[in-house]
């Protein structure tokens, strides 16, 4: 089970990627659970997901984020501007794989 | 042209992201904003429901229910009416979340000071609740947001140094919290009562000629009152827009650091327009009546680039119809894409301002009444003109003329960006078939 987590601004357009990257992840019968919390939201969950990622809409707020990801040493990186508009599940799918198994 | 391109946004990265990234990550503003959109905004939102039954659009219908007006306004008044109470404890909340401690203390704290910092220090079985209302809602915003900051700072030092109840390891950790803040809230109730006891201690004429005992909301409401005045203005309106767009056209959500810093203000006019005053510039304002289709009124790009040439358009043409429905844009803004695309900011920003400069006219010259309603900013334009001004259909005209500013602007520099797009894809092709043709004589060679 590959537990996700993606930071971003409201939910709102995130829940979109959300659901694109489930329906990829189960065509390939791969377990996935994602989560995608508000900045204010997410730094209790950090300890408990395998890979963060950062929507591009709140990019300012990288650095923050990567150094609690790598308090708890999970993989952390922006996701593509472009993949996050076209809602590519299956790129950013593929680029949690490459994190994971990095 | 594709260098100059790339060297701008090479530009806007190196000098406008870093200022306007550290504006956006203040911890204040982002603990303002969460506790505006999680815990006050379903309030909002739910107490205008009973708001719109009490005044029906249709006179016929607001005749009939003109007797029970007071009585379906009282859910409105306990919910909406009390937005500062529960925003005192949202803002302590939010920032603790952010200083990563324990959340709910600060937030009750905070709450107890902002009701402290309410009533008037005197015997309180003879005031009436009429008194105090208003400044547990709408003019209460601004020491709301004060008393949150205070309690969660205070809390948090108190909690990282050396000023507690040491208790023995043995003692459960619940309990052990319990005494931690005892200190405190000891503190805070003891200044703030103070505080409020010599505030109180002094009279205030209102305009209708009566005198009541100042409270620290109704003096901090004396001091801001010219903000608020400011804040409602053209003027104020548009360096609004302008710095939204100029956030969202550096890829950062523009709308979400803007509303931290004026939401306070749209309120406090939202709930005078809710009481028959005539302000403009709320968040309907925006969201509903500036934003169509999402930040930067992208609506007319989407069926435009559902019919374009360049088959990156078509592709995020496609993705972005639905979300567009619901005024949400990020496929447009990181696809097309309009962050820190020269051409596309143009209009970006250019669009935003023109149609806010319409509408404000258009309020203030009364062709369309001023909004009186906050709804989710999903709702789909046309519906949501007509449910923000409270019922009245010239507020859907408006965003359908809005829409065609939008269509009319946004095109010309649609083409200019389809056109190198298109050029780049086709370049792309002919290297690729190049690349294939060399590949096979290279084949043919080893042969």
């Amino acid at each position: 089970m590959l537990r996700v987590l993606i930071v971003c601004s409201w939910g709102m357009s995130t829940s979109l990627l959300v659901e694109s990257m489930l329906t990829a992840a189960s065509a390939r019968k791969c377990e996935l659970t994602v989560e995608a919390l508000s900045a204010g939201e997410y730094a209790g969950k950090v300890e408990a997901c395998d890979v963060v990622l950062i929507a591009p809409q709140i990019r300012h707020l990288r650095k923050s984020i990567e150094k609690l990801a790598a308090l708890a040493s999970k993989p952390v990186a922006m996701i593509e501007p472009f993949h996050y508009a076209t809602m590519n599940g299956e790129a950013v799918l593929e680029q949690v794989l490459r994190m994971y198994s990095a | 042209m594709s260098n100059v391109i790339e060297r701008s946004s090479d530009w806007f990265e190196r000098y406008l992201v870093p200022p306007l990234g550290a504006l956006a990550s203040s911890p204040y503003l982002q603990a303002v904003r969460d506790a505006f959109i999680i815990f006050t905004l379903p309030l909002i939102i739910a107490g205008s429901v009973f708001l719109i039954v009490a005044n029906p659009p249709i006179p016929a219908l607001a005749d009939l229910l003109k007797p029970y007006q007071n009585a379906i306004l009282v859910p409105f008044n306990l919910s909406f009416g009390l937005m500062a109470l529960f925003l005192a404890f949202g803002v302590a909340y939010s920032l603790a979340q952010y200083y990563r401690t324990e959340p709910v203390q600060p937030g009750i704290l905070s709450m107890v000071i902002f009701l402290v910092a309410c009533m008037p220090v005197r015997d309180l079985t003879n005031l009436t609740l009429g008194e105090v209302l208003p400044y547990l809602g709408g003019q209460g915003l601004f020491v709301a947001i004060l008393t949150g900051f205070l309690s969660t700072e205070v809390m948090y030092r108190f909690r990282r140094s050396r000023f507690t109840i040491r208790l023995p390891k043995t003692v459960p950790p619940n309990v052990k919290r319990a005494f931690e803040a005892l200190v405190p809230t000891l503190l805070l109730l003891t200044v703030v009562w103070l505080l409020e006891w010599f505030v109180s201690s002094h009279m205030m004429i209102d305009s209708a000629g009566q005198v009541h005992q100042l409270t620290i909301p109704s003096l901090l409401m004396q001091v801001f009152q010219p903000l608020v005045v400011v804040q409602d203005s053209y003027p104020a309106a548009l360096l609004e827009i302008i710095l939204m767009m100029l956030l969202w056209s550096v890829g950062i959500h523009g709308m979400n650091i803007v509303t931290a810093m004026a939401a306070p203000f749209w309120l406090i006019t939202l709930n005078n327009n809710v009481h028959g005053g005539h302000g403009i510039v709320t968040e309907p304002f925006y969201h509903i009546f500036a934003h169509l289709g999402g930040s930067g009124a992208t609506w007319p790009l989407v069926i435009y680039m559902l019919r374009s040439r360049s088959s990156q358009l078509r592709t995020v043409g496609r993705v972005a119809l639905g979300p567009a429905i619901f005024n949400i844009n990020e496929p447009v803004t990181f696809g097309v894409p309009m962050a820190l695309n020269p051409i596309m900011m143009i209009p970006f920003i250019g669009v935003p301002m023109l149609i806010v400069t319409v509408n404000y006219l258009a309020f203030s010259l009364g062709l369309v009444h001023v909004p009186i309603i906050q709804q989710p900013f999903t709702v789909p334009i046309g519906i949501s003109g007509f449910i923000a001004t409270g019922g009245d259909f010239r507020g859907s005209l408006l965003q359908v003329f809005d829409l065609a500013l939008s269509a009319l602007i946004y095109y010309p520099f649609f083409k200019a960006w389809e056109r190198i797009l298109i050029a780049r894809e086709e370049s792309a092709e002919q290297e690729g078939r190049q690349s294939a043709s060399q590949a096979a004589m290279v084949q043919q060679v080893a042969r």
